[in-house]
């Protein structure tokens, strides 16, 4: 008998995963590529295709499905760039005005948040945030338990989300 | 609510620490795992934030934000031993300049010695008799007593001093040579001082007026 196509929303499938694509885009090509929006839609676009066509059969869950097809369409974009960049360079890219308005913003605040935590913790976020040393590095370095790191690393990071978001 | 296993993975792969299969698992985990991608991204801004303003969060820290001291603290901790050094000379210059060298060029201490007329406590002395002018040359003059008084010096002004004497009474007879002195129409003026018995003057009358009417 002949496996039926699971149900699926499309509409809640791109809300859902646009921005998750958009991360693992941006992480894997860098936010500073201009073409990474393209990327994104090349990838739902895709994958609206194949699940109307009835390609994704369920034998993975549909966020492994959409993982996979981000992952190949992210290889093949950069082989093309690549290829591209072997005959002719690409202008600079032109960054987006209002996301990095937006993002500054954003940047500034939590920067700000952060200055206002206590020096342990700033320092246990500069050791391993901006220096990025180890765990067991910054707990040399501090004189504390590798333990007492990641502690103060949560407990930093729920202070932040109490400064920005009271 | 149970921790998921890949959380401990977000800072190794936003911190490119997690490589080949590794990656990819946790990359597949998060495609399938709304709770770690939420907590990623929230820490991606965070580690974005970090890496792109370190410098300047954490140079501010080191100069500006140290943990709270008092200012006093802070003050006499930013000294070296050299400029301690200066500031004990230029204390003990300050003080040697306040102590030794003012005090040379000060006024003269204020005179506490008392002359005729100071009185030593403000005990009142009033005079009685003759106080208005008078018909005939008064044959006494009278005063209130005050109360430890050892001696009593009474003195009769004629423009110049006419008669003084002493008694330890309220009341003394002025002597007949002086009263063949007061001439009818002259004015004359008296006053008492009084005396303790070390020598101290503890009052002094005000300087009372007084003339004999020239006779008709």
């Amino acid at each position: 008998m002949e496996n039926r196509p699971p149900q699926i929303d499309l509409n809640e499938v791109v809300v859902k995963y646009r921005p998750v694509v958009s991360f693992k885009v941006k992480k894997s090509l860098g936010a500073q590529t201009p073409d990474w929006e393209d990327v994104v839609n090349e990838v739902i676009t895709q994958v609206i295709e194949k699940v109307k066509k009835g390609e994704f059969r369920g034998d993975s869950s549909i966020g492994t499905y959409i993982y996979t097809i981000t992952s190949r369409r992210i290889v093949d974009h950069i082989r093309q760039k690549t290829k591209v960049l072997r005959s002719v360079p690409e202008p600079a890219p032109l960054p987006d005005p209002c996301e990095n308005a937006e993002n500054r913003e954003r940047a500034r605040i939590l920067a700000e948040a952060v200055q206002r935590l206590k020096p342990k913790f700033k320092e246990v976020l500069n050791l391993y945030y901006y220096q990025e040393l180890t765990r067991d590095e910054v707990a040399e370095r501090l004189g504390i338990s590798p333990r007492r790191v990641s502690e103060r690393l949560n407990y930093a990071q729920r202070l932040l989300r109490k400064i920005i978001k009271p | 609510m149970r921790k998921c296993l890949f959380a401990d993975q977000i800072d190794d792969y936003l911190l490119n620490r997690l490589e080949g299969e590794a990656r990819e698992q946790y990359e597949e985990h998060y495609f399938n795992c709304p709770s770690c991608f939420r907590q990623m991204e929230e820490r991606d801004a965070l580690v974005s934030t970090i890496k792109s303003r370190g410098a300047w969060i954490f140079k501010e820290r080191a100069t500006g934000q140290r943990e709270w001291v008092p200012a006093w603290k802070r003050a006499l901790s930013s000294f070296t031993p050299r400029q301690w050094a200066t500031v004990g000379v230029a204390a003990a210059a300050l003080l040697l300049v306040v102590f030794g060298v003012l005090p040379q060029f000060r006024d003269s201490s204020p005179r506490f010695v008392l002359v005729e007329n100071d009185v030593a406590r403000g005990t009142a002395l009033t005079l009685m008799s003759p106080i208005i002018d008078v018909r005939a040359v008064p044959a006494f003059f009278e005063w209130k007593a005050v109360g430890q008084v050892a001696e009593y010096k009474i003195s009769l002004y004629n423009g110049g001093l006419l008669w003084s004497a002493t008694t330890k009474d309220s009341r003394i007879a002025i002597p007949e040579e002086t009263r063949r002195q007061m001439l009818p129409g002259q004015r004359f003026a008296w006053q008492v001082r009084a005396f303790s018995s070390s020598g101290t003057l503890i009052a002094v009358s005000s300087k009372v007026q007084f003339q004999i009417e020239p006779a008709e």
